[in-house]
């Protein structure tokens, strides 16, 4: 069977409304998406075999990214950290209880190591490709570039995301496979990036769980 | 005159679907295509790809491009992300070596699978 019998997950979502986006992502072969946007408590009609889980984009400066990350800490929300100056990215790193870290400019070995010492996965916005053109768009491929070798090298666990605000923002499984081949991932990565790592994360994070090899039956 | 079948350029044809907020015309979703090719791969990639829509009406379309590319063609329709302001989402539902192929595999079930519920 093809690469693509798996269960897929976006871990970042924003919309507006969440039930629509739900359809919408169950439509086009994902099985779970997370929202990050507020208004998640409302009652939403999910469509059969899909979850949504809750999950928090963690904005502060520097110094206060720690706390904020220790407060989420065993609180089964996924926490995602925008990655950005070397500050932010260091902050985000050397916390433990973080669990993405999304498109770090600048990323260098240091932050590579630190990130896999503490189980943080890299996360690749594939939304800003299709959102920006030229100079810019070069950029981040560029970055991502960066972060892939990084990755390789120090074995992050790697995740794609769309960052999504609206459903035509979402892309399908497959078209994210084929946006992240732009910067030298190769299928079997882009497969394990949006199924096998994104259910590991979700596996850390369920009350059962209480340490790497340890867990409530 | 025709051109000896081992020598003509092999190519594959792309069942997709378009999720957009408003109608869209052939020609903006022709121009916008091409746009997003060239402004990702380039002139050269774009003559390797060889991107021709052969059929759009409403919602799905079938477009042509060269055997080895339909990864890169994937990735061009994926960073459409407007058309002429209005907001769209385009899904490839499936790739086929014939166009007949295409249709009856990919737009025909997809307009199955979408009449069901009315008829409950």
């Amino acid at each position: 069977m093809s690469q693509f019998d798996h269960k897929f997950y976006d871990f970042l979502t924003h919309p507006d409304s969440p039930g629509q986006m739900a359809a919408e992502a169950k439509r086009y072969g994902y099985s779970g998406i997370v929202v990050t946007s507020s208004k998640t408590n409302e009652e939403i009609l999910l469509p059969e075999d899909f979850s949504i889980y809750k999950g928090i984009e963690i904005q502060a400066k520097p110094s206060r990214i720690r706390e904020q990350i220790k407060k989420l800490k065993n609180s089964g929300i996924i926490s995602i950290v925008r990655g950005g100056e070397e500050e932010i990215n260091r902050a985000a790193v050397e916390s433990v209880g973080l669990d993405i870290l999304l498109q770090p400019l600048e990323f260098n070995n240091v932050l590579a190591k630190a990130a896999s010492d503490h189980s943080i996965a890299i996360g690749f916005n594939l939304g800003s490709l299709i959102k920006l053109k030229g100079d810019a768009r070069i950029r981040e491929l560029n970055y991502m570039k960066t972060n892939i070798k990084h990755a390789r090298k120090y074995n992050l666990e790697m995740i794609l995301t769309g960052d999504s605000g609206s459903v035509y923002d979402l892309r399908s499984p497959r078209e994210m496979a084929a946006l992240s081949s732009l910067f030298g991932m190769t299928q079997s990565e882009a497969v394990d990036a949006m199924s096998a790592i994104p259910l590991g994360i979700l596996r850390r994070k369920s009350p059962n769980y209480v340490q790497e090899g340890i867990e409530i039956l | 005159m025709k051109t000896l079948p081992t020598l003509r350029e092999k190519k594959r044809y792309l069942a997709f679907e378009i999720n957009s907020e408003n109608s869209i015309l052939r020609q903006d979703l022709v121009r916008e295509i091409s746009n997003s090719i060239i402004s990702l791969f380039g002139d050269i990639g774009a003559s390797q790809i060889r991107p021709a829509l052969m059929s759009f009406e409403g919602r799905s379309g079938i477009l042509r491009c060269a055997r080895e590319k339909t990864v890169e063609t994937r990735a061009g329709l994926a960073c459409i992300n407007n058309i002429r302001g209005i907001r769209v989402s385009i899904r490839v539902l499936g790739i086929s070596g014939t166009i007949k192929g295409a249709t009856e595999k990919f737009i025909q079930q997809s307009l199955i699978k979408e009449s069901e519920p009315e008829r409950r």
